[in-house]
């Protein structure tokens, strides 16, 4: 537990990345990452790499600064106006928070889910197409095209086809929240950013997300919040455990789960801590 | 160590259920409900009741005075019964309605003659008579009301002749004063007064007379252009002059023919005319004793003037035990009506009934009241509503349609609307999606939702001061006529020169602000605040040079002293009322907007969309029930408003639309009816506010009607655009 005290009593610790996470392709690598609100500081010096095509999953306890994080990749937190931040990430090499960077064209090459299912008001259509939408993509065809695409990549398009053009508040939160993913793969992301997706599902809706995840897997690279340890176990490759702002260690999930390099890791995993 | 834990009490007391709190809340409720239904009940019973026809009741005094008129009520005052009659007939007895004490009365049962015609006329509101004889015809009176209907359809077309030669005099004299104004623009552009020059030119032309075209020439050098303008203005003063005396004559012809045709009518007003020596049991039998005093009483009875041999039928009706009425009909008789009472055992005083001929053109519609059944009442009743929406005033109001109220009112508030609209959005769209949260954001706010309940008359001093005498004033006359001194001409090339520098500074530090992104840096918020500054001042630039230049005279100074835009008009009116409804439409659009859920914001820029695109594809969709619903309840708002009315351009009787068939259609410029304005105007300002009352309150229940239509109008669309945008959420 003194690792865990350290970090609650302000210290520096330094993060565990097991061998084997920093050996594979990486997609997303972060820089000695440091954001503040205002005066308080929210993560602390987090350095990781996020592998190409697989899923990692961010764990650890509420306010431990996993959705900062997440949000921090798509640049969300920007339209908070009291943040600030220090160190960089790179996607695919190119830097994400240097003077020069476009926003929209940052967050054109990623996807993200979020909590709640958020559906726009508009049809089912429109709603997986609205990233093309935007570019001004006009061509019927190749519209449709992406829509059948990315609803089958949500599995999905079974359920919605013969009702495309019905609204898609109409759908179940389960497949609202599908829905939602079909809208983040359509624009064919570089990475997929999911924010506890399944945190406001029955169980029979997560589960179809987590087959859906586990189905993606190898076609995105997905880096996901999630509460829920079980689900961390099934669906992720690579997770990492995250304290009070800080990254505590991180490692093939099986490693995590089975036999963890830190006392504090194994203890919070299996639930002695909490 | 042991704790005392205080026994909880197992009564519930009557605070505990708040007994009271019920009843005092319900009671409440009760009162609010019995207030909202008491007024709905006034309005639509007074409203609607107005225009139904009723029975014409003759009533007397002991001495013989008749007091007649269309039952309207009866009122218990102290003790007595007031009966409330509306008396018609103002041409002769100076009065709509009139209040009678039963008391006085001889007795209490009226006289209720089916011989009695309700007449309403163009001009003096309604007669009630008996139809005597009609000019042009010889019919026996139960004729009078075909000859009389078929007569009307004659009259009507005579009405639409003289209407059409009237419409050309007004187009001669709107070509004579717009070749006045091609000379007074002349006058304008080169300084000079040519006043001599078009009396002589006039003076000549009438001499040249039927040559055509006269051959004058200024006796001083003047411009092609002033020359050719006076010469035309002297031709068509010359046509006109020619050209107008024939229509007057036509029109005085006209009038003339239309005059022809009247019809003579018995008023319910007794004049005495001597004594008949009868008894008072043969006067209630109808027996007339001496026909030949009573011919020499009573003057003619037939239409060729000879009295007939043979006594006519008489009819009576008993009024009270002294008085009577007797009616005399017959075929080839003129119908007469008199009024007898019982002077002494052996005789009785006569009355006969005052005449009075109405001009048959005069006649907008007839009925005789006291035989129509339920249907026919009805009959009457919806032909008069039909007049009442869609038909012209007649009376100063009092009578007759509100067409020009009802369609100035709805025109105007189109108008406002169509200026409100775009400036509150977009306010609002400001405030809340792009405006940075903070104390001055605040301060604004409150003060707009202050601004909505400040008192709508000052509204209207703004709106006087403001757009008529100054921006109108700016229009007519250039910055002179507004009030303000214009620059020296160097002066004003040198600030619009410096005016160009900042604009062109704004709009690069703009775009270099906007390059940085909304919200890709906190550090140089400077650069973000320097060029809205700098637009603030471009923009008061702007307004300053505009009311600074000596370069602009205004497009109506030909017209001054006669103002054009420089009075209270139609779009001052609809400026002044957006302005007053903005704050409404404001607070209700960034409602609308706030209630957009943040989740779908932050879907949309995650899909890489931008701030527009999210506002305009996902908020502003999303808020549509919302802005819709607050544009009509400012819509219901603006046209419920009367106090600044007053003050902008509402005027008690038009004789123009605002919008009709003439180019351009829509006239800014003019004076308008509007409806609230109209029930002040005619409830408390009017000649004869009393004859007005039941006008009044018909006027409020159109008014009530419109405005609850808006607002249910605005209920409904929000609940249907709503149930599109409900998701059906697990």
């Amino acid at each position: 537990m003194n690792r865990l005290k350290a970090i609650a009593d302000g210290q520096t610790v330094e993060s565990v990345i097991h061998e084997e996470v920093l050996a594979k392709d990486v997609v997303l690598s972060v820089k000695n990452f440091n954001l503040f609100y205002g005066r308080k500081q929210a993560l602390h010096n987090i350095s990781m790499p996020i592998a190409k095509g697989m899923v990692t999953a961010l764990v650890g306890p509420s306010g431990c600064g996993k959705s900062t994080l997440l949000r921090s990749v798509n640049r969300m937190n920007d339209l908070i106006d009291s943040v600030r931040i220090e160190g960089d990430m790179l996607l695919n090499g190119e830097s994400i928070f240097s003077p020069g960077v476009d926003v929209i064209q940052l967050r054109k090459r990623m996807g993200m889910v979020f909590q709640k299912p958020n559906p726009f008001p508009m049809s089912i259509f429109e709603n997986v197409v609205y990233p093309l939408r935007i570019d001004g993509e006009r061509d019927k065809t190749v519209l449709m095209q992406v829509c059948e695409h990315a609803l089958r990549g949500a599995a999905l398009w079974d359920e919605v086809k013969d009702r495309l053009h019905e609204t898609g508040l109409g759908l179940s939160g389960g497949q609202q929240q599908r829905l939602c993913i079909a809208r983040a793969i359509a624009s064919d992301p570089e990475v997929l950013l999911l924010d506890e997706p399944c945190s406001a599902l029955d169980p029979i809706a997560t589960s179809k997300i987590e087959d859906l995840i586990d189905k993606l897997r190898g076609e995105y690279s997905i880096l996901i919040v999630t509460h829920n340890m079980q689900q961390a176990s099934r669906i992720s490759d690579h997770t990492a455990f995250m304290y009070l702002g800080r990254l505590v260690e991180m490692a093939e999930t099986s490693t995590i789960f089975t036999r963890p390099q830190l006392r504090e890791t194994e203890d919070y995993i299996t639930g002695r801590f909490g | 160590m042991s704790r005392t834990i205080p026994k909880r009490s197992m009564q519930s007391g009557v605070t505990a259920q708040g007994e009271p709190m019920v009843w005092l809340s319900g009671g409440m409720f009760a009162i609010a409900c019995l207030m909202i239904i008491s007024l709905l009940a006034l309005v639509l019973w007074q409203g609607l009741s107005t225009l139904w026809p009723r029975n014409y009741l003759l009533y007397t005094r002991p001495d013989g005075a008749l007091v007649a008129g269309e039952m309207y009520g009866r009122t218990k005052e102290n003790g007595t019964t007031k009966l409330y009659m509306r008396s018609g007939n103002y041409d002769v007895s100076n009065q709509h309605f009139l209040y009678a004490d039963e008391a006085d009365l001889a007795s209490a049962s009226p006289w209720k003659p089916n011989t009695l015609w309700t007449v309403e006329r163009k001009e003096w509101g309604n007669l009630y008579g008996f139809p005597k004889q009609l000019s042009w015809s010889d019919s026996p009176s139960d004729k009078f009301s075909d000859e009389v209907h078929a007569a009307m359809k004659e009259s009507r077309s005579l009405d639409q002749k003289i209407a059409l030669e009237k419409e050309q005099l007004k187009r001669i004299d709107h070509a004579i004063s717009e070749a006045r104004l091609a000379i007074r623009k002349v006058e304008l552009n080169e300084k000079s007064d040519l006043q001599g020059d078009i009396d002589e030119a006039v003076a000549a032309r009438f001499q040249a007379a039927e040559q055509n075209s006269s051959n004058w020439t200024p006796t001083r050098t003047i411009s092609d252009r002033a020359k050719n303008a006076i010469l035309r203005f002297a031709d068509v003063s010359y046509k006109a002059d020619a050209e107008m005396a024939s229509i007057n004559e036509q029109i005085s012809q006209l009038e003339a023919k239309r005059a022809e045709r009247t019809v003579l009518f018995e008023l319910p007003i007794a004049d005495p005319i001597g004594n008949l020596e009868l008894g008072w049991d043969q006067v209630l039998e109808g027996k007339l004793g001496s026909w030949d005093a009573f011919k020499e009483l009573v003057g003619p009875l037939s239409i060729d003037g000879e009295t007939n041999n043979n006594p006519p039928t008489i009819q009576v009706h008993r009024i009270s035990d002294e008085q009577v009425a007797w009616q005399t009909l017959g075929n080839g008789k003129l119908p007469r009506n008199f009024l007898l009472r019982k002077a002494s055992p052996g005789s009785c005083e006569v009355f006969s009934m005052r005449e009075h001929s109405v001009i048959l053109a005069d006649i907008v519609r007839f009925f005789p009241p006291n035989q129509l059944n339920t249907f026919q009442r009805l009959g009457v009743y919806f032909a008069r509503w039909w007049e009442f929406l869609l038909g012209e005033p007649r009376e100063a109001g009092i009578e007759g349609g509100f067409f020009p109220a009802i369609w100035g009112t709805v025109v105007m508030t189109l108008i406002m609307s169509l200026a409100v609209m775009p400036f509150g959005v977009l306010a609002a769209l400001y405030m809340r999606e792009y405006a940075k949260p903070g104390p001055l954001l605040s301060a604004i706010r409150i003060s707009i939702n202050n601004l909505a309940g400040v008192p709508s008359i000052v509204y209207g001093v703004f709106g006087l001061s403001f757009f008529c005498y100054m921006v109108g004033g700016y229009i007519d006359g250039g910055p002179a006529k507004a009030g303000f001194e214009p620059w020296p001409s160097a002066t004003w090339f040198s600030a619009l020169g410096l005016l160009a520098v900042v604009g062109i500074i704004a709009f690069s530090v703009a775009l270099l602000a906007g390059q940085m992104g909304i919200h890709a840096t906190n550090r140089r918020r400077w650069l973000r605040n320097a060029s809205a500054l700098l637009w603030l001042a471009t923009l008061a630039g702007i307004a300053l040079l505009l009311i600074k230049t000596p370069h602009f005279h205004g497009f109506y100074q030909a017209q001054l002293p006669n103002p054009t835009f420089g009075k209270g008009c139609l779009l001052w009116a609809a400026c002044t009322l957006a302005l007053l409804t903005l704050p409404v439409v404001i607070v209700a659009t960034e409602e609308a907007l706030a209630a957009v859920p943040n989740s779908l914001r932050e879907g949309s820029y995650a899909c890489g969309a931008g701030q527009w695109q999210t506002i305009h594809r996902i908020v502003l969709p999303y808020a549509r029930p919302g802005i819709i619903t607050g544009f009509i309840l400012a819509m219901a708002r603006g046209a419920g408003e009367v106090a600044p009315m007053m003050l902008v351009g509402a005027i008690p009787l038009a004789t123009e639309l605002p919008l009709d068939t003439e180019f351009p259609f829509i006239h800014g410029s003019r004076s308008f009816m509007h409806l609230g304005f109209q029930i002040y105007s005619l409830g408390f300002q009017s000649q004869n506010s009393e004859a007005a009352k039941p006008m009044v309150f018909t006027a409020t229940l159109l008014l009530l009607t419109i405005v609850t239509l808006l607002n249910q109008t605005a209920i409904w669309l929000r609940a249907r655009l709503r149930k599109r945008f409900q998701s059906s959420q697990f």
